[in-house]
């Protein structure tokens, strides 16, 4: 909101020609932006408190137990997974405002679409499909033990084990921030960008420990993961929001 | 020794450059200065951390870990840490032969450096092959699934020192660039990946 008041209280707001001034941005940029932190605050709330796959369940448990967790938790998934499906749409519009900037800088469009058709693509596998699992099992809780037992894995496995997709798009958006000569984001970022990669191919083992570090519960695979995603979101949603700020009321619409 | 001298001097001159590049913010387009330094001192926080989980379950299942690294090559592991120290030595000579203006010896030992690099690799993929082909895999056990993936994520370190490498040659090549903190942060980060190998191979190969 304080970028509001300094466009209206900067007389020189058309005098600066690089762009760099701090000024309001634009509203439906701002719109966008805040949609962002609503949407992964209520993304983690959900994975967290309600999935129950935050922290994720273990892999090295019987059938029995499998059925168990399903019988637990049927509430709150059905309530947590039901919210998802209806707003997973915010990560189509988080992964839009990150290519409409990375658009501005002057590398161009192409890191941009494999941001965002990267990005796109991994939403199936690393948020969607556990969802559908965990739904579709608590769905009929009188279903056969070994099809649950399917569920349980398949769901967990997506979740924790979609890797190429993101590293593609770490790999695009680190490029991108290191060619870029607006500076629409800072270059350290591009690194951190790199760190996510690290994270991903350290998750590789997932399909075949089922139990220690490198399992889909484990503190390498996916515990170091996390925390090393949820720096980059953070830095993420600061520096859009600075780039917000930072761009000109009067930037022409992208073509 | 004198190498040592040679490397501590490279990262001290980084370092200060990083000061003055920060004093010309209008002119820093491209990566270097404080931000690889970003990358570096980040990553080894990332990597220690995966060290201290090794050293957590190597202190759960330590007759696992000692048995299972006797399978292994100390001497493939020698060699490997030979080559990529030699690699190190020449990107460090290569940043003073730059310093100093002598730009076509500093691609020379570039070149080098990065030569040094594959070499890396490939005495890895032979290690490797030979280890998979005795029937030691990635699930054999604790041991061995910290063994491909901690040197695994360390050659991917090694791939992106040999296209950081390549940015520095591009630098180098063209007198209207060179400029001097991209050649330095591009050495800074070769050495970060030389530094993780000594650790790594101290942690699998020789820690008895």
């Amino acid at each position: 909101m304080s970028s509001t008041i300094s466009a209206q209280t900067s007389p020189s707001a058309k005098v600066a020609e690089n762009g760099r001034t701090p000024r309001a941005g634009k509203r439906d940029v701002w719109l966008v932006f805040w949609i962002v932190p609503a949407f992964y605050t209520a993304f983690g709330l959900i994975f967290f408190a309600l999935a129950r796959v935050m922290p994720p369940p273990r892999p090295d448990v019987t059938t029995d137990q499998m059925v168990h967790f399903f019988h637990a938790h049927a509430l709150t998934i059905k309530i947590g997974f039901g919210i998802l499906v209806l707003i997973v749409g915010g990560a189509g519009i988080a992964n839009g405002i990150v290519a409409f900037h990375m658009k501005r800088m002057t590398v161009g469009s192409v890191m941009a679409y494999a941001y965002l058709g990267a990005m796109s693509v991994g939403a199936l596998p690393g948020c969607l499909l556990v969802a559908f699992c965990f739904l579709t099992a608590v769905y009929r809780p009188g279903r056969d033990p070994q099809l649950l037992a399917l569920l349980y894995d398949l769901g967990l496995l997506s979740y924790v084990g979609s890797l190429g997709c993101f590293s593609t798009a770490y790999f695009a958006f680190a490029v991108a921030i290191l060619y870029d000569k607006n500076e629409i984001f800072p270059k350290w970022l591009a690194y951190v960008s790199i760190w996510q990669i690290v994270t991903e191919i350290m998750a590789v083992p997932v399909f075949v420990s089922k139990a220690g570090p490198f399992a889909w519960n484990g503190s390498i695979a996916f515990w170091m993961g996390v925390v090393v995603f949820g720096f980059w979101l953070s830095c993420v949603i600061v520096f859009l929001m600075k780039a917000t700020e930072l761009q000109p009321v009067d930037e022409p619409p992208l073509e | 020794m004198a190498n040592a001298k040679q490397t501590a001097a490279d990262f001290d001159s980084a370092a200060a450059s990083s000061v003055t590049g920060t004093g010309r913010q209008g002119t820093v387009h491209t990566p270097g200065d404080g931000h690889m330094w970003v990358m570096v001192l980040g990553d080894l926080i990332i990597f220690g951390a995966y060290f201290i989980i090794f050293m957590v379950y190597r202190a759960m299942e330590p007759q696992e870990f000692l048995t299972s690294q006797e399978h292994l090559n100390i001497n493939i592991g020698v060699l490997n840490t030979l080559v990529l120290l030699a690699s190190s030595w020449f990107i460090a000579r290569s940043v003073q032969a730059a310093r100093a203006g002598d730009h076509a010896r500093a691609l020379r030992l570039t070149y080098l450096g990065g030569l040094c690099g594959v070499a890396f690799i490939l005495i890895k993929a032979y290690e490797w092959s030979t280890k998979i082909a005795a029937g030691y895999t990635i699930s054999s056990n604790d041991y061995f699934m910290f063994y491909y993936m901690l040197t695994g994520v360390h050659l991917f370190h090694v791939s992106l020192g040999l296209l950081i490498l390549g940015v520095m040659v591009r630098e180098l090549r063209n007198p209207r660039r060179r400029r001097m903190f991209m050649v330095e942060s591009g050495a800074t980060y070769w050495h970060m990946v030389d530094l993780l190998w000594i650790v790594i191979f101290a942690l699998l190969y020789v820690m008895r």
